[in-house]
């Protein structure tokens, strides 16, 4: 049977496999999430009668700003095969870090903001440092800076929230040009330069390399620990970004802001597409990812759902995420 | 002749309205937007404000986040409730800022905002230009002082010794404000009884028992121990028993939970202050119902908290005990 099957010609694939492989090839994203997400904002917005406005709209990106940046860094280093579980405590620790430099040292904001995404990608780096020079599994050096960074936060800023911004820090977490926030369109910007970075040059070619195969990638060239160390650091300052976004959104560093938001983020990813185990991963995957996350939460507020049954939901997505992402691959492998 | 007094005193009830800060419109929703509900003392105030909603007729939906250090969380669904364009906003802020652009916008939007159990600072919200209706809890500095006085009326003034304060998670206010509250007081009161050691128990009664241990170990004459929650207490309760010393070292836990009473009547934990969750909750939504009925509503209103101990129980005659839950 096999024989006669390879003498057949390839039958002409209908338009929903056309739609599928282009929606890939081109974009770099699953069509089935993107349809997920529509479903779900469709049925939201049959549930409650406040979903469907400009406001509400405005309400889910902003609320996926924060997360959907640590996704961003999630993706990068879990589709080089790494993992990063410090990117909460490092964003807590950045808003401090950048809430200190403004308040308690008096600096302007362009300082400040640098500061804060300084402090997360020194983070970073010292995380990719450990890891390649000194051999140490990712999981164990992320999950020790997830400690060292929160209790630097809390030390820093002596456990209390640090108050006061200056006017035009505060404008990048609560300005609305042309009514959008500005959390949203920094994260739309971050997502969109990230987005073709990962998926159209060299550097993220080279990162789904090593996440792909490593020892392939090293033979053919690429210098893989030079890699993860710009990977942890890119990562670090992510993170910093996302404390940024968070710190001037309310006005003030929180040494407790992002607890446990690395599995958050990484959520976002997975359900985007992006493998846990490297090679595979996209930007704009990781958005919808968030996005869907983003909706359901909204859509469950809106409702007045309980909150414990939003992290059933949110759980039971990521597991059907993956299910229809292997099924698929299975379906592609056998034919 | 009467038309320029009829003008001067309509002129004067429009300067009396716009006098009375935030007021609150009389029909519609009130949203109500806890911390978390996975607690037994959010529990009860949750208990509260559905009781105080139902005797005043009002309606009212009420959310939470997934536990007390979601700060952010917290905010999109409060950004999130006010989509349902809510009457007042009744919201106990995880913290002094994670709440801030929410209630900017209510305000902006004409919804009353009013603090549950006072976690937002005053100062913050003048900076910010907010205006609260009025902030209603108990009154947590106060509470550690009334943990420190019981202490000091155990001990008597000039006892001497050492004391372990264990407060709450780092950089939570409400831990801060009760191990101050106690450590201000007691400083005042009895400056004999030494505070040796003051350090994060992160409201975990395990991590509260090895405190106890370490610090026994090093100081086994110690004499009092003030922790910032009951989960704490009864965890150096356990210590403390454990070490053949129970008995001998007074212990004092806050919140008056069900368990800290069960332990009280066993003779084990000294004494809880007992806050009154249920009362919080209650006289919240019946202050906003008189706020928008155009009553005066105290923009602070404390609910007392209640040294609750073995003989206040067993006498039976304080009123407010039938409010700890």
């Amino acid at each position: 049977m096999s024989t006669a099957d390879t003498r057949t010609p390839a039958p002409k694939p209908n338009l929903w496999t056309r739609v599928q492989v282009g929606s890939i090839e081109q974009l770099h994203i699953r069509l089935e999430s993107l349809i997920v997400l529509f479903v779900l904002a469709a049925m939201m917005a049959v549930l409650s009668p406040f979903f469907l406005s400009v406001s509400n709209f405005m309400n889910i990106l902003l609320a996926t700003s924060t997360i959907g940046v640590l996704a961003i860094a999630a993706t990068f280093v879990l589709s080089s095969g790494g993992l990063d579980l410090s990117l909460g405590s490092v964003m807590g620790l950045s808003g401090v870090v950048g809430a200190a430099v403004a308040v308690k040292m008096g600096m302007p904001t362009p300082v400040a903001v640098l500061a804060c995404i300084g402090a997360g990608a020194a983070a970073g780096y010292v995380n990719g440092l450990i890891i390649t020079r000194a051999f140490v599994p990712a999981f164990i050096v992320t999950l020790g800076m997830l400690g060292i960074a929160r209790g630097l936060a809390l030390v820093i800023s002596d456990g209390r929230v640090i108050y006061g911004l200056p006017q035009a820090m505060v404008y990048l977490g609560q300005g609305r040009p042309f009514g959008i926030p500005m959390p949203v369109i920094i994260f739309i910007a971050a997502a969109v330069v990230m987005h073709i970075i990962l998926a159209y040059t060299r550097y993220g070619r080279h990162t789904l390399a090593i996440g792909d195969n490593e020892n392939a990638a090293r033979t053919a060239g690429i210098n893989v620990e030079r890699h993860r160390l710009s990977l942890y650091t890119l990562s670090g300052g992510l993170a910093g970004l996302a404390g940024l976004l968070f710190a001037t959104r309310i006005n003030s560093g929180d040494p407790t802001a992002g607890i446990t938001y690395e599995l958050t983020a990484i959520t976002a990813a997975i359900i985007g597409g992006t493998n846990l185990f490297g090679g595979r991963g996209s930007i704009l995957g990781t958005l919808i990812g968030a996005l869907i996350m983003g909706v359901l939460q909204n859509g469950l507020n809106l409702l007045a759902v309980q909150s414990y049954y939003q992290q059933m939901a949110i759980g039971a997505v990521l597991i059907l995420a993956v299910f229809i992402d292997q099924w698929q691959l299975r379906k592609e492998s056998r034919v | 002749m009467t038309e320029p007094k009829t003008k001067l005193t309509i002129g004067a009830a429009v300067a009396a309205a716009l006098l009375v800060a935030a007021p609150v419109q009389a029909e519609g929703e009130y949203g109500i937007l806890m911390k978390t509900l996975a607690n037994p003392f959010w529990g009860a105030m949750g208990e509260g404000v559905e009781d105080g909603a139902k005797e005043a007729g009002v309606d009212y939906f009420m959310q939470a986040v997934e536990s007390d250090q979601a700060a952010e969380s917290q905010l999109n669904v409060c950004n999130t409730m006010l989509e349902r364009q809510p009457v007042a906003m009744i919201t106990a802020a995880i913290n002094s800022t994670n709440l801030l652009p929410c209630l900017k916008s209510a305000q902006e939007a004409g919804i009353a905002v009013v603090d549950l159990d006072g976690n937002l600072d005053p100062a913050i919200l003048d900076a910010e230009g907010i205006d609260i209706t009025f902030r209603i809890g108990s009154d947590n500095v106060l509470a550690g002082a009334q943990g420190a006085e019981f202490m000091v009326g155990q001990l008597g003034a000039d006892a001497t010794g050492p004391v372990l304060v264990i407060e709450g998670l780092s950089g939570n206010i409400t831990g801060q404000m009760r191990a101050e509250g106690f450590a201000n007081r007691l400083g005042e009161l009895a400056p004999g009884l030494e505070i040796v050691a003051s350090l994060p128990g992160d409201w975990d009664r395990g991590k509260a028992a090895n405190i106890t241990n370490d610090i026994l170990t090093r100081n086994p004459d110690l004499v009092g121990i003030f922790a910032a929650n009951d989960g704490m207490a009864l965890g150096a309760v356990e210590s403390v028993f454990a070490a053949g010393k129970g008995g001998d070292v007074i212990i004092i836990g806050v919140d008056g939970n069900s368990d800290a009473v069960k332990s009280i009547q066993d003779g084990r934990l000294t004494a809880s202050v007992a806050q009154l969750p249920y009362l919080v909750g209650k006289q919240a939504v019946e202050n906003v119902k008189m706020a928008a009925e155009g009553g005066s509503v105290e923009d602070q209103i404390i609910v007392p908290t209640l040294v609750l101990t073995k003989e206040v129980m067993e006498a039976g005659t304080e009123p407010l005990l039938e409010f700890v839950k």
